[in-house]
């Protein structure tokens, strides 16, 4: 069975579509798999932001991974919700799609995305434009048979260095072959910026473990000025950076950057707090 | 509200530099280390603080004024009469920074701070 609108795609249904302003819609997380990373509930409300922006210019372009001002995590979700998802876009053109977002659970916000920017690159590089069209009719009408994502590996860098309890340095080999790139895209398979997101997070939670003893734990409260600045193909092997720039006891804030060679393909800032 | 200080903290804010950093005359590209999509930042940013829209190629489309598309590139090159145009629209830009031959693709290297607060303030004017 093909991948394509299964391994990676986080909307069952569009509920109402303002096109290029306003659009609604749910995704129900299939109660078996193991977890489902609150990077994945912001890749949900991206997506859908992304199927009204491509409405807009009937599916010539579409949206990728680019900027996020602010994503903050008011809650946590687990397998068997149901997100409720809603997106206000402020732009919506070829050029970029530019959001605001929230995913609830039982009318709780889990996820709430702010200052959002993706800029469009013609679809018919990345996927099929017919197959685009009939899906998003098909989440407009019935909606999609929930329950056919499979879950992803949990990705982890390698650390490789640093100084402990204040900076860490690692890698990470993106891999070659994964379900979800045959969805993500299917003519030019891409790892997900959404991904690289809870591969920072868990980089990130590590060093603030090691400055505040093993023990401890955290969480991601928000992650600001996020910024995705390349393609990220598989095999491709990245290096990892996080610093701390403020820890209190109960935060810590932590800039983690990605670098391809010597070029930087992405940074954020986490601020993560700790649990009783 | 005054532009410059406004722009500068934005494009500041935009490429996680120090504020200090972004002088009128920085190019985005080579001095500040901007990339398309911090581009894609600053104007998204721009236009929201402001309340303005500035679409993609509008400087280029601008700078060329009446020129026809061939009569200001050939081959990727922006022809004699290009250059005039451009030196004359982004007069913000050291004249020794357009150089040629100049290769259309790299306009947006000598855009500057100061070219930013143009842009604003024409689609503040032409939208007032």
């Amino acid at each position: 069975m093909t991948d394509h609108f299964r391994a990676f795609s986080f909307v069952d249904r569009i509920h109402g579509d303002e096109t290029g302003k306003h659009i609604t819609g749910s995704y129900h997380i299939p109660a078996g798999i193991t977890a489902f990373p609150l990077s994945l509930v912001a890749e949900s409300i991206g997506q859908l932001a992304a199927w009204s922006s491509m409405a807009v210019v009937d599916f010539t372009v579409r949206p990728v991974a680019g900027i996020a001002g602010r994503v903050e995590f008011p809650g946590t979700v687990k397998p068997g919700d149901t997100l409720e998802l809603e997106a206000i876009l402020v732009k919506a053109d070829d050029e970029a799609v530019g959001y605001d977002g929230i995913a609830r659970v039982n009318g709780e916000p889990v996820v709430r995305l702010h200052d959002c920017l993706g800029p469009m690159v013609p679809l018919v590089d990345f996927d099929e434009p017919g197959a685009m069209r009939e899906r998003y009719r098909l989440l407009r009408s019935t909606g999609a048979t929930p329950g056919a994502f499979g879950g992803v590996p949990c990705f982890a860098a390698e650390k490789a260095g640093g100084i402990p309890g204040e900076t860490a340095e690692g890698s990470f080999a993106i891999p070659e072959s994964a379900p979800f790139f045959g969805d993500h895209f299917p003519r030019r398979p891409v790892f997900p910026g959404t991904l690289l997101m809870n591969l920072n997070l868990g980089f990130a939670i590590d060093l603030a473990v090691e400055r505040a003893g093993a023990g401890t734990r955290w969480t991601p409260q928000e992650m600001t000025d996020v910024k995705i600045r390349s393609f990220m193909a598989p095999g491709e092997i990245l290096d990892l950076k996080a610093s701390i720039t403020e820890h209190d006891g109960d935060r810590v804030r932590v800039i983690v950057e990605t670098r391809k060679g010597k070029r930087l393909t992405s940074s954020a800032r986490i601020l993560l707090s700790r649990i009783p | 509200m005054a532009i410059y200080p406004k722009v500068a903290e934005i494009i500041a804010d935009a490429l996680g530099c120090d504020e200090v950093e972004v002088q009128p005359d920085s190019s985005l590209i080579n001095d500040l280390d901007a990339e398309s999509i911090d581009f894609l930042d600053i104007v998204f940013r721009l236009e929201r603080e402001f309340k303005v829209k500035i679409p993609r190629g509008k400087a280029i489309e601008e700078a060329r004024g009446e020129l026809s598309e061939e009569e200001f590139e050939q081959g990727g090159i922006v022809t004699d009469a290009g250059v005039e145009k451009l030196r004359g629209y982004l007069s913000e830009v050291p004249a020794d920074r357009i150089k040629t031959p100049l290769k259309a693709a790299e306009i947006p290297k000598l855009f500057t701070t100061e070219t930013f607060c143009k842009m604003v303030i024409r689609e503040q004017q032409a939208g007032a």
